[in-house]
């Protein structure tokens, strides 16, 4: 192995501990980069290259008579990008580990500073479950320092979902698996944009709230006349001004950030929605 | 890839309904297909074409002891299984006639499993396989069995027939993990086969290094997993002692015959029809979007040998 992944593995396996519960390492660790992952997981490795993540360690836990235990830990490469991967899942009970840590059947997620971490037991026991979550304490620990979430979150209206229907993300594929929104890219999605999305009422049922960002002025601007002549037509575009139509609808908020709402009840809900985001984006001082 | 444009309504529908697709009349012409009405034996030990029909025949052969505690088979009943089903597709007394319409001593075989740690082909099945296949005449020097590094295997590169062979699973990305999916191996970049949740895997199976050299498929549900939970997606709890094998030559109708148990199994357990977190839509669409075989029920003729408690379909 090269020197560099050399320095990769043993900076990563630092953050995992040498034994949980009578759980130890069992095999030597892996280390997976965005071209290898597909070896390791299969086409689900797609969820973790579009949040653009940088490094993967996987190790596996053994105890005699138990089920294995394996901890995938990833170096995202920023904080928001661990957050945004961590919302693609977040159902389960809180274990109070991490930051958004979620568990059930035997899986543990959370995310802390720039890593988002799995911890999983092949089946589930009270004993690996205990191990699981001495695991998931430990690694949070070793990683020692909170992330920031995403700065677009502050353009979310509070109390308008719940913190479990709210996803950060880059690419139109993870947007359809949330929340369907047209088959092809017409937000012009990519490495380089963020959105942050809010599924409002019980499963999204009461519509989506999409607030995007991106690179420059001229970039939101393509990307809102794409959005508007696929899902908006005949609506006018006027910057600034809330253009709506069948329970959907757009506002510019700042010259590289629009809004937009799906499927809402009404028009009137529309229009409610959108005027909280511009107000929120007002208060909040984002640009 | 298809340009047309899909609404949200039939986005939901095609993730929540079973993968059927619409009537396809006879135009299937795949290279795989095996009549509904057993044809004559094909000279030179492989399997070709052997009629074109409006129907795909399928096998699924159970044993209820073919699974001795989950992930761990009983090697003597798999073979029996195989056997069974093989001779069942070709319509013949005994296996070796049947494996014989598959293989034969001039021919050089890849049989292409599936590794993944958690849920393998498994090695009872591998070994099935193998052994028939050098049973049929074909030298061991020209028999490989892998999932990675296909393309650069040289028995690969020169096969003139592959036997595909992986487990059912539910698939966090491509909704079922399918015997179509088991080639992704065969293109150097399978994230360019990964968009719409694998939507046109049918693609690679018209590629050079697999084209028309695919004799035997086998979806191996002996402990399918029925639900999927995060990327990584593998649960123990989410696998069920099914004890069967699908055998056909027509990749699209063992898939979607799969796929229909999977339905049906998540009916049981949950109480609803819960669409899978990925449509598995790519079995379909291999049908409707790629020609290549048939997903419609009522256009596979499917054979079912042994255990029929919880058969599901």
């Amino acid at each position: 192995m090269a020197v560099p992944q050399q320095g990769i593995l043993e900076r990563l396996g630092r953050l995992l501990p040498q034994s949980a519960q009578g759980w130890t390492p069992g095999a030597s660790d892996d280390l997976y980069d965005p071209e290898t992952i597909f070896s390791y997981i299969d086409g689900a490795g797609e969820v973790y290259r579009a949040y653009n993540f940088r490094h993967l360690l996987s190790r596996r836990y053994d105890k005699k008579d138990n089920p294995e235990i394996i901890v995938d830990l990833f170096d995202m490469g920023s904080s928001a990008d661990a957050f945004g991967v961590n919302t693609m899942d977040l159902t389960g009970e809180d274990p109070g580990i991490g930051q958004g840590g979620t568990y059930k059947d035997g899986l543990l997620s959370f995310w802390r500073d720039r890593y988002f971490v799995s911890v999983s037991a092949e089946s589930e026991t009270a004993a690996a479950r205990a191990a699981c979550l001495e695991l998931g304490r430990r690694i949070a620990a070793a990683i020692g320092k909170d992330g920031a979430r995403p700065a677009l979150l502050e353009a979310l209206p509070p109390g308008l979902a719940p913190e479990t229907a709210v996803g950060y993300l880059h690419s139109p594929v993870i947007l359809n698996r949330h929340y369907f929104v047209h088959a092809e890219n017409v937000l012009n999605l990519g490495p380089d944009v963020e959105l942050v999305l809010a599924r409002m009422g019980e499963r999204g049922r009461a519509g989506a709230l999409l607030i995007v960002k991106y690179p420059t002025a001229q970039a939101a601007s393509k990307a809102l006349a794409s959005f508007t002549a696929a899902l908006l037509p005949g609506s006018a575009n006027a910057p600034g001004a809330a253009a709506g139509t069948g329970k959907r609808g757009a506002v510019r908020l700042t010259a590289n950030m629009f809004a937009a709402v799906l499927g809402a009840d009404s028009d009137e809900s529309v229009r409610i929605v959108l005027d909280r985001v511009v107000e929120q984006v007002k208060k909040g001082g984002i640009e | 890839m298809s340009g047309k444009r899909i609404t949200r309504r039939e986005f939901l529908k095609t993730t929540a309904v079973a993968p059927v697709a619409g009537a396809i009349g006879c135009c299937c012409t795949g290279s795989t297909s095996v009549a509904s009405t057993p044809g004559p034996a094909a000279a030179g030990g492989t399997a070709t074409v052997q009629s074109i029909s409006r129907t795909s025949r399928v096998v699924l052969v159970r044993d209820s002891k073919a699974v001795l505690e989950l992930r761990k088979f009983n090697g003597a009943v798999v073979q029996k299984m195989l056997d069974d089903a093989v001779a069942a597709l070709f319509g013949v007394n005994d296996p070796a006639s049947g494996w014989k319409k598959i293989v034969g001593p001039g021919d050089t075989v890849g049989i292409k499993t599936n590794s993944w740690s958690s849920l393998p082909t498994g090695k009872e099945v591998e070994e099935a396989i193998r052994r028939r296949v050098l049973e049929a005449g074909v030298p061991a020097e020209k028999l490989a069995m892998a999932d990675w590094g296909v393309l650069k295997n040289p028995i690969f590169q020169n096969a003139t027939v592959l036997i595909n062979a992986r487990p059912a699973r539910a698939h966090y990305w491509a909704g079922m993990g399918s015997c179509l999916k088991n080639y992704i191996q065969f293109v150097p970049k399978p994230s360019e086969y990964h968009t719409d949740a694998c939507a046109d895997l049918a693609a690679i199976w018209s590629l050079p290094p697999v084209k028309g050299r695919t004799k035997l498929n086998i979806l191996v549900m002996l402990t399918p997993q029925y639900h999927n939970i995060g990327p990584r997606g593998f649960s123990e709890k989410y696998l069920w002692p099914y004890g069967g094998l699908i055998v056909g030559q027509d990749v699209v109708a063992v898939d979607s015959t799969g796929y229909r148990i999977i339905q049906a199994k998540r009916l049981e357990v949950f109480g609803e029809d819960r669409p899978l977190e990925t449509s598995a839509h790519h079995i379909s669409l291999a049908d409707t979007r790629h020609n290549l075989g048939r997903s419609d029920p009522k256009d596979i003729e499917l054979i079912k040998i042994g255990w029929a408690e919880g058969v599901l379909v």
